[in-house]
């Protein structure tokens, strides 16, 4: 019997209890459709490394004999190596005059359980005797390929083709970047291509060397140790580098991809089932103490404490296991569509989603944990009524004058409902409270939402209209003297200004802090590149030390004027220690560099006058012709097209807008909701009051006014409170997602702010219009009637 | 004379399930400027429905009612509310104050509404109570409480004033003061006031006196010589 009246009374006030279960609903989708996806990527990963053996650790060198390389097997803790050849080719596809871009990757066809083997898709495995290569899926599919098909490239300045006989990928390029400056895979213009060694040498000078190596440890071997044992050996062959898998980029962004969807498959739900609680724990506790009279007569009938007790807490568990189920079932049905938006940026085997029981389990006992403890905490008042005192009307409401009566000027602008509103706002703290840090919450979510979309657009844009102002850009494949080439391109057709780039690597150290980073060196008076402070001054490039990013000096433990250790294996006398002062710290959005000026650099690495790219200014119509002549020099590794770039960045950026419109929605909702409840509760708390004033002659919209001020009087200070908020929300966004690649802004824009203001004005505005609807249908007759 | 409220052929039935409810019964009555009138009858006689009807609370199912020459009984709910606001004072057994008004503000609450207000301070006094005009409802009497009530509707200087068991929560002695409230408000300001009560000894007072029984307007007494509220006794 008491089920029945439990299902109406939940029927009577649904909109409230819809609210609450969407509230769960949307918090439990997040919870199990990220950690599913979370843990599909982690399962492909995992599964994927192991199978195709991937590498521990990776070397790049200029030039290394095979003979030579198998010899670092004896290194202690070297489990396996494996000598490669890596160039990035230039591909012709005809009718196409966008820069297309394969890196070849040289493997062995007769090694067994190779490192970073290669897991082939279609086609049949590589031969040694033909020009012959299996190509990545994502490239594959992208530019339309077909098995058998000839693909033109230009290798060592000269065109060859090469048959694609197989599709694969491996785990060395799941998130497969060209350059670290690069956000997104882009599969049409960037690829992936394995090749047999015995092949690709024929297509380069180097003949019989190699330039990267990667190996695995054996089990419990130090990478740190091997590192020191290995670097003596590679110094001879000019070592570049040498990184732990940690810092591999398609692995660190896989990483960081896992780790902020943990972060949010935590924080998210957490967030939302409190609010879910807290709305069902005020429920709960004013309806028990609207029906203490009932709760009274099962008492004075003999209903023991128990049942009573289970019988309102049924409503918290019918809530519960509704919000569970729901969104347990909608989290894992979001969970597939979501997977598939992975597969297109992390290419791995495997990644698919299937149903899982155990989230619908969790989803359930999650939302079924804060039901009940919500609910119990609004029932548990009913545990110390004594029957003839529950039947007895509870103690009336008292008035009180509060604080705020003293600020007279404040006090005598308001109208007798703004007066009742304000009392009743310290009458009903704990509502008050609530609905403040609801209104809050809506307000700073929006907010952040508005400000990431605006900062990441200026991430990006800021870098490629204000910074990096060039037209074009031409890297090239080995340092060569800055004066010789400038003189040439200067002579190109359509070109007006040349400016040189020495992009050198260096390890920056600083007590025990150290950091691999790129030390671009941009000639004093240049226009094509401009080095930017935080009021978007020019600041010049130094010619006595270094200008770092902010993020670098934090990760360096820097601030101006330290001296930092430079290490570079471009210096003249690598082992000789140099230091260099840090002058001055810049904001950097887009990459992690140090500054310089091009000269101070190069007579500080003391190897003449190098440059490893060019900057053009140049017509946009000889572009073309400056990409044909150098496509086929072998001195010429990239040419970079700014516009191309900035329409691919601005592309990208569309699928970054759903997900800042989903977050606003999610703000929108809750903030609804919560605004929704609080006045439906206290419609049916001040019944009595609301139709007496009704009775008075007041409309409908006059009585609703009192509420409203109320609400609007919170939800003023909440938004300001909101303001602080969402800069908190904001940095700690930008702590968790900054990474080497690039590093999210903290400061929130005014348009943001006024967007979160109307927003949440206007969701709290169509909350109340929601409420009002319900005081128009209070029967004034009922209500006088009884006794309050 | 004009009456002030006129009721022509007035039923009010409700549908409870399958049983229909006969509140009222073909009531027939008229209330004049200044009168008191007293309508008496047992619980559940449908003089509430009545009063909430006069009062725009409610509407009849049948019939026709009028304030003056407007018919009620054709009004819509904006209609309805701004009878309320501006024409009626009602006056209930329980109070229906705001309890975190002041009697002051809850008088002033009614008053800012009204077209033509009366002085709210003028009200307080009238009830005695302008020295507890900054008291919350929660500390005053039951008699305060409701003495609160009545000058709040006064204060928006109503032409008919509604009073649904008035003295039904009060001691004797609260009650009478309440009741020569009404009498004096009545009598100086040539209103109509028209009260509900069970209690037969209230009828005393009254200009004329309706008795209601099961829905039925039974039986209307004129009274001569109607006793002043300090002289009756129950």
């Amino acid at each position: 019997m008491l089920w029945k009246k439990m299902i109406r009374d939940l029927r009577e006030n649904k909109g409230a209890y819809l609210a609450t279960i969407i509230i769960i609903v949307i918090g439990l989708m997040v919870f199990t459709s990220f950690s599913m996806v979370m843990d599909n990527l982690r399962l492909s990963q995992q599964s994927f490394y192991k199978n195709q053996n991937f590498a521990d650790g990776f070397i790049e060198v200029q030039a290394m004999p095979p003979s030579e390389i198998e010899k670092l097997q004896d290194i202690q803790g070297i489990n396996d190596v494996q000598g490669r050849l890596v160039k990035d080719v230039k591909v012709l596809f005809p009718n196409r005059d966008e820069n297309v871009y394969l890196r070849l990757v040289s493997v062995d066809p007769a090694k067994k359980n190779p490192i970073n083997g290669v897991q082939l898709k279609q086609g049949i495995p590589l031969s040694n005797k033909e020009m012959n290569i299996l190509i990545d899926n994502k490239f594959f599919e992208a530019n339309n390929l077909k098995l058998n098909e000839e693909i033109e490239i230009i290798a060592d300045g000269k065109k060859r083709a090469l048959r694609i006989i197989g599709v694969g990928r491996s785990p060395e390029f799941i998130y497969a970047l060209r350059t670290s400056s690069d956000l997104y895979p882009s599969p049409e213009s960037f690829g992936i291509a394995y090749i047999p060694f015995e092949v690709m040498k024929t297509l380069f000078p180097e003949r019989e060397t190699m330039n990267n190596i990667v190996f695995t440890l054996r089990p419990g071997a130090d990478y740190d140790n091997v590192k020191e044992r290995l670097k003596p050996e590679l110094k001879p062959y000019g070592l570049k580098s040498i990184y732990p898998r940690k810092d591999q980029t398609s692995h660190l962004l896989l990483t960081q991809e896992l780790k902020g969807l943990e972060a949010t498959a935590r924080v998210l739900p957490l967030l939302f089932l409190s609010i879910a609680g807290m709305i069902l724990y005020i429920m709960l506790k004013r309806m028990v103490e609207q029906q203490r009279g009932q709760i009274g007569i099962l008492k004075a009938f003999g209903y023991t404490h128990k049942e009573i007790l289970s019988h309102y807490m049924s409503y918290a568990l019918t809530i519960g296991i509704l919000g569970g189920i729901i969104g347990g079932f909608l989290g894992i049905a979001l969970s597939f569509p979501f997977t598939t938006l992975y597969q297109t940026y992390f290419n791995m085997p495997g990644l698919t989603s299937k149903f899982s029981p155990l989230y619908l389990v969790l989803s359930i006992l999650l939302s079924l944990g804060f039901s009940l403890f919500a609910g119990y905490q609004g029932c548990k008042g009913i545990l110390i009524l004594q029957p003839a005192e529950a039947m007895r009307p509870p103690a009336p409401p008292i008035g009180k004058k509060t604080w705020l009566e003293k600020i007279t000027i404040f006090w005598n602008m308001l109208t007798v409902q703004g007066k009742m509103a304000v009392r009743n706002m310290s009458r009903n703290k704990s509502r008050s409270i609530f609905i403040f840090l609801g209104i809050m919450f809506t307000f700073s979510l929006l907010g952040l939402t508005w400000s990431m979309n605006d900062l990441s657009q200026r991430m990006l844009f800021d870098q490629y209209e204000k910074v990096e102002t060039y037209d074009v850009k031409v890297s090239l494949s080995n340092p060569l003297n800055q004066k010789k080439v400038s003189r040439e391109l200067n002579h190109f057709p359509g070109v007006t200004r040349v400016e040189a780039m020495a992009e050198i690597p260096v390890t920056l150290k600083n007590k025990w802090y150290k950091k691999d980073v790129v030390l671009l060196g941009i000639p004093e008076d240049s226009t094509l590149y401009n080095i930017l402070d935080k009021n978007y001054n020019k600041v010049d490039p130094p010619k006595n030390g270094l200008l770092i990013s902010e993020r670098l000096a934090k990760l360096l433990g820097t601030e101006v004027g330290t001296k930092l250790n430079v290490e570079s294996l471009m210096i003249k006398d690598p082992d000789k220690a140099k230091q260099l002062e840090v002058v001055g710290v810049i904001p950097q959005y887009l990459g992690l560099n140090a500054y310089m000026d091009i000269n101070s650099l190069q007579e500080f690495l003391g190897q003449g006058e190098l440059a490893t790219s060019f900057m053009l200014r140049m017509d946009e119509e000889s572009i073309a012709l400056l990409q044909n002549e150098f496509r086929k020099s072998a001195a010429v590794s990239g040419i970079d097209d700014q516009t191309e770039r900035l329409a691919q960045t601005k592309e990208l950026m569309a699928s970054f807008y759903g997900m800042i419109f989903i977050l606003a929605l999610i703000g929108i909702i809750t903030g609804f909701a919560i605004i929704y409840n609080s006045s439906v509760i206290t419609l049916s708390e001040r019944s009595h009051e609301l139709a007496s004033m009704m009775v008075l002659g007041m409309t409908p919209a006059e009585v609703l006014s009192v509420i409203t001020f109320e609400q609007w009087f919170i939800g003023i200070f909440a938004m300001l409170a909101g303001i602080p908020m969402s800069q908190i929300l904001l940095i700690g966004m930008s702590q968790s997602i900054s990474n080497d690649v690039y590093t999210m802004p903290t400061n929130i824009t005014a348009s943001s702010f006024l967007i979160a203001f109307f927003v949440t004005a206007a969701s709290i505005w169509i909350a109340q219009r929601f409420a009002g609807k319900k005081i128009q249908k209070l029967s004034l007759v009922d209500v006088l009637k009884s006794r309050e | 004379m004009q009456p002030i409220i006129t009721a022509k052929n007035l039923w009010k039935t409700y549908q409870m399930g399958e049983v229909t409810v006969v509140a009222l019964k073909d009531i027939h009555l008229k209330l004049y400027e200044g009168e008191l009138v007293v309508i008496l009858g047992p619980s559940g006689s449908g003089k509430s429905t009545l009063l909430n009807i006069i009062g725009g609370m409610d509407k009849a199912s049948n019939g026709e009612l009028y304030y003056r020459d407007t018919p009620l009984h054709k009004a819509d709910d904006k209609q309805l509310t701004f009878y309320r606001r501006n024409d009626v004072g009602f006056v209930f057994q329980f109070y229906n104050l705001m309890p975190n008004l002041t009697a002051y503000e809850n008088v002033y609450l009614s008053a800012q509404i009204s077209q033509s207000p009366l002085p709210v301070e003028e009200m307080l006094e009238k009830v005695g109570l302008s020295d507890r005009a900054n008291h919350f409802p929660s500390q005053l009497s039951g008699g305060q409480q409701q003495r609160v009530a009545l000058a709040r509707a006064l204060a928006k200087n109503p032409a008919i004033l509604l009073c649904d068991e008035p003295t039904g929560a009060l001691d004797f002695q609260a009650s009478i003061q309440v009741l020569k409230l009404f009498k004096d408000f009545s009598e100086t300001y040539r209103k109509t006031v028209a009260i509900i009560t069970h209690n037969a000894a209230i009828a005393q007072i009254a200009n004329r006196v309706f008795y209601l029984k099961d829905g039925m307007l039974n039986k209307v007494e004129r009274n001569e010589n109607p006793l002043p509220p300090e002289r009756v006794s129950w």
